[in-house]
């Protein structure tokens, strides 16, 4: 009786092993008629970047549902339905790859779709090269991610150094005699960009930074920090980090009355969460957005305008489109628009058509630089308003409603 | 405060070597070895992936297993050594410009010469000091591998070329990480066969005892320690060409030391073959859980409820049942709360 | 530095070594008593913050109000832990209950995300954010709250543990479990009752730090590590050496926080080798509790 159930256990572990193996054999999809095009990509649908990933796969989703509508994509002379395979990278780079690695290998997608945030897109983006499947990626923004040679990975977005660039423009438009900066960021690799970035934009415009400094990650206390900056006294406070963090800065800004004239994030301020979680607090803060649903954009894309594709998001999801989701269905239409002019789904002719591509969406414009980044769009700036509501506020053009200068000190509210 | 692990005898282990159920058992462990060298001919690359995930796991816990499970002293930060592996064989690799496999033994080396300089201060504390100092230290060294941008990369992190060709990437690394399970197993093998095993084995049953014998406690302890760093590192160096990138945040995860101490808590603390089990059962487990079984986010409570059932009812391992010590009963099962209960 | 960020360095301290101490001492006197490092504390901490959440979130209570509440669930919760699971393998090898605790919190954490979402919420009260001003100096009159709240829990630990029978027998397990059995004390029971005070402590503790800090299912494991921190650095032998060693420690973490923000809890950590090494039962500690 021993030895048989000892046998077993181990003729267990061999069988299990074997028919994991056998799995590679396994063609999930049934040969049919319908030519289907599969997008594969790994998201954070739980973890750390739960809420960013969800909307990351709203974006994927809604685009696939429109263009199935109208038939799917042109391949040449046929259309190809559109089809997503998604899984949950629990905010793992590790996972991520490993997911990227069975969609590319067991799931044999055709083309990948980035997962969120720099660190998960770095690493998969390297397994995208390793079997040269091209990866157009939406929610990746560090430079790093483009400076390792590959050919098969493009961004849409703006690259991080870029994302402050539009709060330091407009503040200085607003009040030309603004002096002095203090910059925080998160310690990860997206934000040191962006604080370097916007160190570097706000010394160009003769600023002058009092206070440049790194917080530790999924940090629970910034109260040192705060009082660092509250002596230093800047007229703009830029903070560079997540939600998370970007929540933590204000509350305890508010709890050591640290009040500059321009208070701006990179991320948080623009997210349906942060006016919920603040409150009245959120109240004159501004964030930088790759996108907005206020933009004068006409596209010849599923969505033609900005206010067309909020209009469906808030109809299929209940709230107003964050730009991840804009940037992640416009991931698929930078695809769409190489696939057609590639006129094949052969994986090297549509990486060529993206390398080529330039197409005006109603994200922005579509074109990639040598490295696969795209350095054309510019970044516009949202505020809260003490209505509650937030609202496109730079570039003067694109704005709905005039930037609200100077920010309301705590102490006055 | 000084609890040591109560483990099962290991010296009586080689006399009934002899014995039909062990000579089965060997032969199960070889045929399944043979059958992982010839499992990349069929597998795809998602599976070659998980199992070369796995062998590193493996290899770490056989590693865990010298300090943890033959020596009773439960060390909570080996992931320290999987990530001064990572980051020496990375560095080597990128300022020294060394081709990969001396690197690979550079980072093992520095994850060696870590674990002497800090085990002998740190092994010197007992139970739940020792513990939490291994934990803390680790913590602290990931903290500072994501700060110091100027050596490590900081946050950033550090960027490694392809192995090439391409095509051939996913064997190298299947090959390379098997070869160091089985170097764990050799390791293991050799050395409780010798001195150092048996001091080992005292000192984790009675160290004053085994000091009162003769034996050099603190250099048994060292070796131990150094040893596991040893495997851990040299999992790290692997991990970090494979990966092309090494992110603190990744290579000093508390998640890794977890694993291989459960992998080696499942299999069988202070056998030979219990961390190669059981990082088998826990790896496949996990994937199942993960990829496969619609569980979705609920896997880490199905984890958590594997891993409570295991610590009331088998502690031990199931090296216990499958070498015939034990029988898998009801009663055997409740053994162990009857031994350990208020 | 300048004297503002010395003196509100220091303020800021003074009122964080409070919620600290109240972290810590739950731990502690697990710790302490039953020898069990419980891993899963700072999940304890979390549902004590999320009940606050809920209870202001859904029913308007007032956060601070919501103290007993949290308290009492997680006293049950703790009780029924302890009492017929913990029990079950108390006298294993350390291992067994490290990994045990660390499974709980797993489980935990996972159900609360998977009921609550990983986002994060904040507790924020009309009064959030007033504050005194003395000087230059802010001291925001939830943190002086907290404080107060604090220092009189851990008091009436305190005068629990001293003055009652219950809390006596607890002691007197701590000090010699089989002399206690001797003298009649219950030790399942008491056990049971020790882990529910340490985890009804954490409970108000995670009530607290809702109030000035957001929270999500992960928050717990950072004021895991702090309680173990703080108890090797005062040592475990008593309620004095806890608070002392929040003390030390708060100041620590202020004070590299401004320093060098990136490395804080490296600086800790380090600190916390060192004590170990060189003096392990802490500061003010001694051997055993008492």
């Amino acid at each position: 009786m021993k030895r048989t159930i000892q046998l077993l256990l181990v003729l267990v572990l061999i069988l299990s092993v074997i028919l994991a193996g056998c799995a590679k054999g396994e063609s999930k999809q049934a040969e049919s008629k319908e030519c289907v095009i599969t997008f594969g990509a790994a998201v954070s649908l739980t973890g750390k970047y739960a809420k960013e990933g969800e909307y990351v796969k709203n974006g994927y989703e809604l685009y696939v549902e429109e263009i199935n509508k109208q038939g799917g994509i042109k391949v040449g002379d046929k259309t190809c339905k559109v089809a997503l395979k998604i899984y949950d990278d629990q905010s793992n780079a590790d996972r991520s790859a490993q997911l990227v690695e069975k969609l590319i290998t067991e799931d044999k997608v055709q083309y990948l779709l980035g997962p969120y945030g720099s660190g998960n897109t770095y690493a998969t983006t390297a397994i995208a090269e390793k079997y040269q499947v091209p990866m157009v990626e939406a929610n990746g923004a560090a430079t790093k991610i483009f400076k390792r040679g590959f050919k098969y990975s493009f961004a849409v977005l703006t690259p991080a150094p870029y994302y402050l660039r539009g709060i330091i423009d407009m503040a200085l438009d607003a009040d030309p005699n603004l002096k002095t900066v203090a910059i925080v960021a998160e310690n990860g690799a997206f934000a040191l960009e962006v604080a370097q970035g916007a160190k570097d934009y706000a010394e160009e415009k003769g600023l002058q930074v009092v206070y440049f400094d790194k917080y530790a990650k999924n940090t629970k206390d910034v109260s040192s920090l705060i009082t660092a900056i509250k002596a230093k006294n800047p007229d703009i406070l830029l903070g560079a980090g997540h939600l998370q963090d970007t929540l933590l800065i204000v509350k305890q800004s508010k709890d050591l009355n640290v009040s500059p004239k321009v208070m701006g994030f990179s991320v948080g301020p623009t997210a349906p969460e942060f006016r919920n979680a603040l409150g009245k607090d959120a109240d004159y803060i501004v964030g930088g957005a790759q996108w907005t649903p206020e933009l004068k954009i006409q596209a010849e894309d599923v969505f033609g305008t900005p206010q067309k594709f909020a209009e469906l998001y808030k109809a299929k999801y209940g709230e107003i489109p964050p730009y991840q989701a804009a940037e992640s269905a416009a991931a698929l239409i930078a695809y769409q628009k190489a696939i057609e002019a590639a006129g094949t789904l052969d994986k090297d002719k549509v990486r060529d058509a993206l390398a080529a591509l330039d197409f005006m969406s109603f994200y922005g414009r579509l074109k990639f630089n040598e490295q696969g980044m795209n350095v054309y769009k510019p970044m516009a700036v949202m505020q809260n308003y003490p209505d509650g509501k937030l609202y496109t506020v730079w570039p003067k053009e694109a704005a709905t409603k005039p930037f609200l200068y100077p920010f309301k000190p705590w102490d006055q509210r | 405060m000084t609890e040591k692990q109560k483990g099962p005898m290991t010296l009586s282990r080689f006399d009934k070597l002899a014995s039909n159920r062990q000579r089965l058992l060997l032969v199960g462990v070889f045929g399944f070895i043979v059958v992982l060298f010839v499992f990349p001919l069929i597998a795809s690359g998602f599976w070659m992936r998980t199992l070369t995930l796995l062998f590193l796991l493996a290899a770490m816990a056989q590693g865990w297993n010298f300090i943890g499970g033959y020596t009773g002293y439960a060390a909570f930060g080996n992931v320290a050594f999987f990530g001064i592996g990572a980051y020496g064989t990375a560095l080597s690799m990128l300022r020294l410009h060394f081709p990969f496999l001396p690197a690979l033994l550079v980072g093992g080396a520095a994850a060696m010469a870590f674990a002497v300089v800090i085990g002998l201060p740190v092994l010197r504390l007992k139970g739940h000091y020792f513990a939490i100092a291994t934990v803390a230290l680790a913590t602290a060294l990931g903290e500072v591998a994501d700060f110091w941008t100027d050596f490590t990369g900081g946050a950033a992190g550090l960027t490694l070329p392809f192995f090439r060709p391409i095509s051939l990437s996913n064997y190298f690394f299947y090959y390379l990480a098997l070869l160091l399970v089985l170097l764990g197993l050799g390791l293991t093998y050799l050395i409780m066969n010798r001195k150092l095993g048996y001091s080992w084995v005292a000192i984790r049953e009675d160290e004053d005892a085994a000091k009162m014998m003769g034996i050099n406690t603190t250099w048994a302890k060292v070796v131990a320690f150094a040893l596991s760093a040893l495997m851990a590192g040299l999992a790290g160096g692997i991990y970090a060409y494979w990966n092309t990138f090494v992110l603190a945040e990744e290579v000093f995860k508390i998640e890794y030391t977890l694993q291989m101490i459960l992998a080696t808590v499942l299999g069988g603390p202070g056998t030979i073959f219990g961390p190669f089990i059981g990082a088998f059962m826990y790896y496949i487990l996990i994937t199942l859980l993960v990829f496969f079984l619609p569980v979705g986010q609920l896997h880490e409570t199905i984890l958590g409820t594997i891993i409570i059932l295991v610590m009331v009812f088998t502690p031990q391992g199931i090296m216990d049942f499958l070498s015939g010590r034990k029988k898998l009963t009801l009663s055997s099962l409740l053994e162990n709360i009857r031994m350990h209960r208020v | 530095m300048s004297s503002l960020e010395l003196t509100q360095g220091v303020v800021n301290a003074i009122l964080l070594s409070g919620t600290l101490a109240l972290v810590a001492i739950g731990f502690s006197i697990v710790w302490g008593i039953l020898n069990i490092i419980n891993i899963a504390h700072g999940a304890f901490i979390m549902l004590g913050a999320y009940i606050t959440y809920w209870l202001f979130t859904l029913f308007g209570i007032d956060p601070f109000l919501s103290i007993p509440l949290s308290m009492l669930t997680l006293f049950i919760v703790g009780y029924l832990i302890q009492r017929y699971l913990i029990n079950l393998v108390i006298r294993a090898p350390l291992l067994v209950t490290f990994l045990l605790t660390f499974a709980m919190e797993i489980v935990i954490i996972n159900l609360a995300t998977f009921f609550w979402k990983g986002d994060l919420r904040s507790v924020t009260p009309a009064y959030s954010g007033a504050g005194l001003t003395l000087g230059m100096v802010q001291i925001p009159y939830i943190r002086l709250a907290a404080f107060f709240i604090s220092l009189f829990l851990t008091g009436l630990l305190h005068v629990f543990m001293t003055y009652t029978k219950a809390g006596n027998a607890i002691r007197a397990t701590g000090m010699d479990i089989d002399a206690a059995r001797l003298q009649g004390v219950k030790i399942a029971h008491t056990y049971a009752l020790t882990f529910a005070i340490g985890s009804a402590l954490a409970g108000a503790a995670g009530s607290l730090i809702s109030v000035s800090f957001p929270i999500d299912p992960t928050m717990g494991g950072a004021y895991t590590l702090r309680a173990f921190l703080i108890c090797v650095l005062g040592g475990l032998g008593s309620i004095p050496a806890v608070m002392l060693g929040a003390l030390v420690y708060a100041f620590i973490e202020v004070f590299s926080g401004i320093y060098a923000p990136g490395l804080k809890d490296a600086i800790a950590l380090f600190v916390l080798v060192l004590v170990l090494i060189v003096r392990p039962t802490g500061i003010a500690g001694k051997a055993f509790y008492h």
